[in-house]
């Protein structure tokens, strides 16, 4: 009986609010909604929902804003095959703006409205390699992959990778990474150690374009890779599952050192998560990757030339890029600092965030991650 | 679905003019038959002409995204996608992985239920009500959240480690082992059972365990000749239900299993996401899908016995 009220209650409830939400939607009908679909992390979804959409909403009444996100990009695969059945059938795909890896696939397969300064007149002061890096993709903040290190067991950081790998034999179970497929962070640490052994040539032609031929070149980096096992933190090589969990083992001292993205980590020490005795630097020969988030406006978009167009070209505005730079997210700007506000901009002290090292293409990318799973973890 | 039509087999035994009304029954039983093919069967199937290499038609958007995708050689299809799966190194360390925690697991909480249903249903009195109830409590909290959970108990820093080097004890570190799947399975699946098992032990009548006990059977004597075989089906259910979902798991093994091996959940999310190979994790699926209809086939066969024994046919 009671089970039988509740769902009668809860029916009555959900009709009641979907009749208000119509009736409020039919007195705003001169609003356009421009569809964001973001497939990130959740500080990307905090940076649309609580920073960017009420700002841009602020200062652009008429535009409503609704944002879709898909938590650490699971659904990317069939996202990525609705638009591009939608692009085959020549429909409207439901989407006008997209935040996610994917974009430069996209772009690369020509399904994304191509922007031009003509069309977006704020990528004037975008870089212009960064741009065309895109695809057809918008830029639109950056973030870099840094090694973060404990103080108060690690006075001076290593300074380049070979420093790194030997600080990790020394150190055995202090350093972390986590599984490339599960985030970027610990992506990068793998991406970086199998350059390592590869020509400024070759790593370019994996950025550039899919290049299996080069694939048999990462045996080396992931044989090191798999010696570190017995260095690692974790038994018998194992590796945390994200992001996320390299962030908790630093923060409760788990381990001393660990491969961090940026934006995450500023996030957390802001948060306070993250003890203020946990410090970030860049290694060099070479860098962790990181690079430029881009923005895709998808072709087959109805609000390609409206709406999409617009919250894109103010989201290059020096406003929103200030939002980007000091909010909870921390991003880098892709605009020049000179635009920017000084206050927010001097916490970039020491890293180089206009030469960041890209990170291979994403066809490549799925195949080290592949590769890494079957040949380091547990061997 | 089975039910529906054994009482339309019933029914039109019993009356002369049973053809109107078998018909009747077919059609009440068409939809949710219908449903499952639509929605379940046919894209089954196109998968699996897609596991053999059928790139186009509805295969067709997948085929052009995915990599290391195996157009069909014959008329009939390929086995390229097969025989790379079987060629991984990764495969036969999931596959037995897979095999020995849905085992392993199993049998566990089958002998747990059975012990608190037992207890139950032979002792009884406050204890026994306590421990039932609370072993209900898991069936409320979210995988996400039990699995999470479990992971910062048993984890480096977690409450077990914490404890036991207080006592100078080295508490071994239990996330990422297969032995933390095996105990993160377990604690998810217990409720179903018990529920389904005390159930079960519960049916028997009074009377079958007093004339038991009148004629000189011990308690043991008692369980194992007249509790557990006449509570037998509702056992082999439990157990068929609680394999199979262990079987096909994702959120335990992600959060508490090694990286590599992984259970075969997580595998195919890896394939088919992170390495983008959709034929692969497809072949895969296939697998774990003929490993639970083994599974299926004694869960049909404990039905059909227990509806024989009930004389519903």
């Amino acid at each position: 009986m009671t089970t039988k009220k509740a769902v009668a209650v809860s029916a009555a409830i959900a009709l009641a609010l979907g009749v208000s939400t119509s009736a409020s939607h039919a007195a705003m009908a001169k609003v356009q909604t421009i569809q964001v679909y973001i497939s990130a992390d959740t500080n990307i979804q905090d940076l649309w929902v609580k920073t960017l959409v009420p700002a841009f909403k602020a200062a652009n009444p008429g535009y409503d804003v609704n944002v879709t996100f898909d938590l650490h990009g699971d659904h990317d695969a069939q996202e990525t095959a609705k638009l591009t059945a939608a692009a085959t059938l020549g429909k409207d795909a439901g989407v006008d703006l997209i935040d996610g890896g994917f974009v430069t696939t996209l772009g690369a397969a020509g399904l994304l409205f191509r922007p031009t300064v003509g069309i977006i007149p704020n990528l004037i002061d975008v870089n212009k390699t960064v741009l065309k890096a895109g695809k057809g993709g918008i830029p639109y903040r950056g973030s870099s992959v840094l090694l973060a290190y404990n103080t108060k067991n690690v006075p001076t950081p290593p300074k380049t990778l070979d420093e790194l790998l030997t600080w990790i034999k020394n150190n055995p179970g202090k350093f972390t990474y986590n599984a490339p497929n599960g985030g970027g962070s610990g992506y990068s640490f793998v991406q970086t150690v199998v350059d390592k052994y590869l020509s400024d040539a070759d790593r370019k032609a994996l950025v550039a374009g899919a290049a299996p031929e080069l694939e048999a070149k990462w045996a080396k980096g992931l044989e090191t890779l798999r010696q570190l096992n017995k260095y690692t933190y974790g038994q018998n090589g194992t590796y945390p599952a994200n992001n996320a969990e390299t962030l908790k083992d630093l923060a409760t001292g788990l381990v001393d050192m660990g491969t961090v993205w940026s934006d995450q980590f500023a996030s957390a020490v802001k948060a306070g998560t993250m003890p203020s005795y946990i410090k970030v630097a860049q290694i060099s020969n070479p860098t962790l990757t990181g690079g430029a988030s881009y923005l895709g406006i998808p072709a087959t978009s109805a609000n390609r030339n409206k709406g999409a167009r617009v919250l894109a070209n103010w989201v290059l505005s020096p406003a929103a890029q200030n939002l980007i730079v000091s909010g909870t997210l921390n991003g880098f700007p892709v605009i020049p600092l000179a635009k920017l506000d000084p206050t927010a901009t001097g916490t970039f002290a020491g890293v180089d965030i206009q030469n960041l090292r890209a990170g291979y293409l994403s066809a490549n990318a799925n195949d080290l991650k592949s590769k890494w799973a079957s040949t380091v973890p547990g061997k | 679905m089975r039910s529906l039509l054994s009482k339309t087999g019933k029914e039109g035994s019993l009356a002369n003019n049973g053809s109107a009304l078998s018909l009747l029954g077919f059609a009440l039983s068409l939809p949710p038959f219908l449903l499952v093919l639509g929605f379940v069967g046919i894209p089954i199937l196109i998968g699996f002409t897609f596991s053999l290499g059928f790139t186009r038609g509805p295969n067709r958007v997948i085929s052009i995204i995915g990599q290391q995708i195996h157009p069909k050689t014959h008329w009939w299809g390929t086995l390229a996608a097969y025989s790379d799966v079987f060629h991984d190194s990764r495969f036969v360390g999931d596959l037995v992985l897979t095999l020995a925690v849905t085992a392993i697991s199993t049998v566990l909480v089958i002998l747990i239920a059975l012990a608190i249903a037992l207890h139950q249903r032979l002792v009884g009195g406050r204890t026994a009500s306590v421990l039932a109830t609370l072993s209900i409590v898991p069936l409320f909290v979210p995988v996400v959240i039990s699995a999470w959970a479990i992971h910062t108990f048993y984890g480096g820093d977690g409450f077990m480690r914490s404890f036991f080097a207080n006592i100078g004890i080295n508490f071994p570190t239990l996330t990422s082992t297969s032995t933390a799947i095996v105990i993160g399975s377990v604690w998810t699946s217990l409720p179903f059972s018990i529920l389904m098992i005390s159930s079960g032990v519960q049916a028997v009548p009074d009377a079958l365990i007093e004339s038991a006990k009148d004629c000189g059977a011990s308690t043991l004597k008692v369980i194992s000749t007249v509790v557990v075989p006449l509570a037998q089906t509702p056992i082999i259910i439990a157990g068929s239900f609680t394999a199979i979902g262990i079987m096909g798991s994702f959120t335990i093994p992600l959060f508490l299993g090694p990286n590599q091996p992984t259970m075969l959940g997580v595998e195919i999310s890896n394939f088919f996401g992170a390495y983008n190979r959709p034929q692969q994790s497809l072949v895969m699926a296939f697998i774990v899908f003929l490993a639970a209809s083994g599974i299926a086939v004694l869960y049909i066969w404990s039905n059909v016995k227990s509806a024989k024994e009930s004389g519903r046919i």
